[in-house]
């Protein structure tokens, strides 16, 4: 579903992202993690065809996003970690107009359910300026599965929300992957990978430095000790600073 | 405390200084920079320091028209005028501040200062210091920039210097003024005193003192007749009478004592304007200082939509877009299927102000061919004068808007540029995008030019030899032609100022970043961009207009000028078409290639 090989990033003279390979599968989710800098946003950008990489290849649902984008973008959908809205739209012009950009038929009768799912139904009249900073997330999620995209992209999608839409957003994230969506997310949260993620990957200055599912990375740098915490294993991993 | 706020802004000033100074290493810095000098100095240094140059020839020709008066002493006449008439306008300034604000405006703080000031240890009064040392730089930077500007000004007389501590007297003055009425409206506000009752007092007590300066006109002076427009100095000496006397005279005395230090013309005066502009300065420090209120809430509230008001202006939008609260219905339905690019119009134009629809244009086309209709029924010569001047007046607001329209119609990708991950995410092609961003500002302009167009066409008239050449059916031939052209002319523009954020994104990051100011460097950087602009228009416009050219000489022989100015229409349109298609493919292209995470950094 998601298939990166080689991928590599610079800017000027500094490498962000250093020949990553991945690949996900339909159903599985994974965690992108490491120190700040270490590469996950730029990674989920280049994967999502938002920056072109310098290098490598990145398939999204059999079509390579630098010579098939649409194609590739038709599938995909990425969830920034600051919900980018326009002012003058209301939560259901928001989604009419996400809608004949992708061009979702009947529309409505999916925006029906995706709203109250979210929990934002009542306020579909209303402007992002008179929505919350969780509601105007859960607006920006609602416009990237209105599509219902096969591969999903999550750059910290926790941020900003209260302890239930905390809840709600795991959920929904394993619901889409239980119903065959390829999803990836980044996250400082260890404990939103302990929850949701099938896998991980830890990134360090832009280097792949472990991959695999959780008991796999556990067993990695457990170094044979018994219930070392996740926290522990990625300062680990990581060496314990972002240099 | 005070201490503290002047390391902080001499600190930040300074640290602000050296961040420029770095930034210049970079070229769009620099080349903005040299351009924004030159254009500084030219514009108001080359006239400084003395009476040579250009400045001894303005001199002269001021002395010149004011000797050329009427009346010997015009210039003691115009100046106590001058003052006048600028003591009545910081009249209507200051009245804003009691008539405008709907709730309580607060002081002025920004939001650090708020996080800083408001929760440390120190009393009401300092915070107020605070505001008032704090308003003092930028009130010293203003007062420096004006004096640049009125040092033009040499009919006041004065120089520089006086001209600079003019400034400061008015600026500081009204800033006091301004703070005290700020905290004398939250005071009302806690005694239970409502936004309506104050503003009918304060308009009650205006049209008191106009009530009052009518009945001593009445009473006292005398009507103007005709005697008083008679030339300058009648007229002058009339408006001295009314202003100086009276009611009105007695309300103006603090202002003219404000604006004397700036008026004075020489060094005498302006030392002797110097006691009574104290005076009232410190009889506003007082009371400003006697305000024990409360303030902080207000000023919060301020401070955060402020800064929305700054973000919104970052992100491209207009200063008012931050305001609108309401939401309202999508300008016409917009199914699911069918082509994107019409879901960016609808988009846009839900941005726009709601009188940007169709109904509007057709309502202000019916009004102008009725208008017109009777415009043309009159036949005296006072009808056929204001024809033309109608006439000229929509010809020039047309081209006003086909030229500089592009530049104030924002609603396309300049105004999405801070959403440009999230459509980059879109499965549509660059071009298919660009061409939806633009739909909107094309199809406003367009009907704006149209209506200009329609009431041109309508009232103007060839006269003389222009009517043997131009018949009317070759007059509305160039007129639709024009028409025709129009949204293809404002889509190329808008094309290519759209295309300068694709092309030069970290400029027009910049540019977008520093807000509404920003310095000489970015000030040349907006010059470079508008001239750049000019050049590409001109070289994409000359083509077509070459061909049109070209065309109705060669065939208007053959098949008479409508049908050639038809033929020649239809050929630019080919050619305008052809180049909005070529820069929205090229474009379009170079979006799919722009990297937003790059390019866009500070």
């Amino acid at each position: 579903m998601i298939e990166v090989s080689g991928l590599t990033k610079r800017y000027g003279g500094f490498t962000a992202v250093r020949d990553l390979s991945l690949a996900v599968q339909p159903g599985e989710v994974l965690g992108l993690v490491g120190p700040n800098g270490a590469g996950k946003t730029s990674t989920l950008r280049c994967l999502a065809g938002i920056i072109p990489a310098t290098a490598g290849n990145v398939r999204i649902a059999g079509h390579d996003i630098s010579t098939d984008p649409v194609a590739a973008k038709r599938a995909l959908a990425f969830f920034p970690d600051e919900p980018r809205l326009f002012d003058y739209l209301t939560i259901r012009q928001h989604l009419n107009f996400v809608a004949r950009i992708y061009g979702v038929a009947d529309h409505e009768a999916i925006a029906g359910p995706l709203l109250e799912e979210l929990e934002i139904a009542d306020k579909a009249d209303q402007l992002p300026g008179e929505l919350s900073r969780g509601m105007k997330q859960k607006l920006a999620i609602a416009c990237g599965l209105l599509h219902s995209p096969s591969v999903m992209f999550f750059d910290e999608p926790l941020t900003g929300l209260d302890p239930l839409g905390i809840r709600r957003m795991k959920d929904s994230i394993l619901k889409r992957a239980r119903e065959g969506a390829a999803v990836v997310l980044s996250s400082h949260l260890l404990h939103l990978l302990q929850e949701v993620c099938s896998h991980v990957l830890i990134l360090k200055k832009g280097e792949k430095i472990a991959h695999g599912t959780l008991s796999e990375i556990s067993a990695q740098f457990a170094n044979g000790e018994s219930g070392v915490s996740l926290e522990e294993i990625f300062i680990r991993a990581t060496g314990g600073s972002e240099h | 405390m005070l201490g503290a706020l002047l390391y902080l802004r001499l600190t930040s000033l300074k640290n602000q200084l050296i961040s420029r100074a770095k930034r210049l290493r970079q070229l769009k810095y620099l080349l903005g920079a040299l351009v924004g000098g030159a254009y500084i100095y030219f514009l108001f240094f080359r006239n400084f320091g003395g009476a040579s140059g250009s400045r001894g020839a303005a001199r002269t020709a001021a002395t010149q028209t004011l000797a050329a008066l009427p009346s010997s002493e015009a210039l003691t006449q115009t100046l106590p005028l001058i003052a006048a008439v600028s003591a009545l306008l910081l009249l209507g300034i200051v009245m804003l501040a009691w008539v405008i604000p709907s709730t309580t405006p607060g002081l002025r703080f920004t939001e650090a200062e708020t996080a800083f000031l408001f929760p440390a240890p120190i009393s009401r009064r300092t915070l107020i210091h605070c505001k008032l040392l704090s308003s003092q730089f930028s009130i010293l930077f203003t007062s420096l920039f004006f004096t640049l500007i009125s040092n033009r000004w040499t009919f006041l007389g004065g120089n520089a210097l006086t001209h600079a501590f003019g400034w400061w007297f008015v600026l500081s003055t009204l800033n006091l003024h301004f703070t005290g009425a700020a905290l004398t409206l939250s005071r009302l506000v806690e005694s239970g005193v409502s936004p309506l009752r104050r503003r009918l007092t304060v308009l009650g007590g205006l049209a008191v003192v106009v009530g009052l300066t009518v009945a001593w006109v009445w009473r006292d002076l005398r009507a103007p007749d005709a005697e008083d427009f008679a030339g300058v100095a009648p007229f002058t000496a009339y408006l001295l009478g009314l202003l100086d006397h009276g009611v009105l005279g007695a309300l103006l005395v603090p202002f003219k004592f404000v604006v004397g230090p700036f008026l004075a013309p020489d060094t005498r005066t302006f030392l002797f304007s110097l006691a009574p502009a104290l005076l009232v300065m410190v009889a506003h420090y007082s009371w400003v200082l006697r305000m024990e209120t409360s303030f902080e809430e207000a000023s919060l509230a301020a401070a955060e939509k402020r800064s929305a008001t700054l973000a919104s202006v970052r992100e491209g939008k207009s200063v008012f877009a931050s305001a609108r609260t309401h939401a309202r219905p999508g300008p016409f339905y917009l199914g699911s299927s069918g082509r994107p690019e019409l879901a960016f119009l609808w988009k846009n134009l839900l941005s726009t102000a709601t009188y940007f629809n169709l109904r509007v244009l057709a309502t202000a086309a019916a009004i102008i061919l009725v208008g017109s209709k009777w415009f043309l029924s009159g036949t005296t010569p006072d009808i056929r004068a204001a024809r033309v001047v109608v006439g000229m007046i929509s010809l020039t607001a047309g081209a006003y808007v086909l030229l500089l329209g592009p530049h104030l119609a924002r609603q396309d990708l300049r105004g999405d540029m801070p959403h440009a991950d999230i459509l980059k995410t879109y499965p549509l092609r660059g071009w298919e995008l660009l061409l939806g961003q633009i739909l909107t500002p094309v199809a406003i302009l367009t009907g704006l030019t149209w209506l200009c167009l329609l009431g041109a066409a309508l009232t103007l008239q060839p006269t003389g030899r222009m009517a043997l050449l131009l018949t009317p059916s070759g007059q509305w031939a160039i007129a639709l032609g024009i028409a025709a052209l129009t949204p293809f002319v404002c889509a190329l523009q808008l094309l290519i100022l759209n295309g300068a954020t694709i092309i030069f994104p970290a400029w027009f990051h910049s540019l977008r970043a520093a807000g509404p100011g920003g310095g000489i460097e970015l000030m040349g950087q907006r010059l470079i961009f508008v001239f750049g602009q000019f050049i590409v228009i001109l070289t994409a416009l000359l083509p077509a207009s070459l061909t049109a050219l070209a065309l109705i000489f060669a065939t208007q022989w053959l098949i008479g000028a409508t049908a050639a100015i038809a033929l020649a229409t239809l050929v630019v349109l080919v050619v305008l078409a052809g180049e909005v298609w070529c820069a929205l493919w090229w474009l379009g292209e170079r979006f799919d290639r722009l990297d937003v995470s790059s390019e866009l950094r500070p």
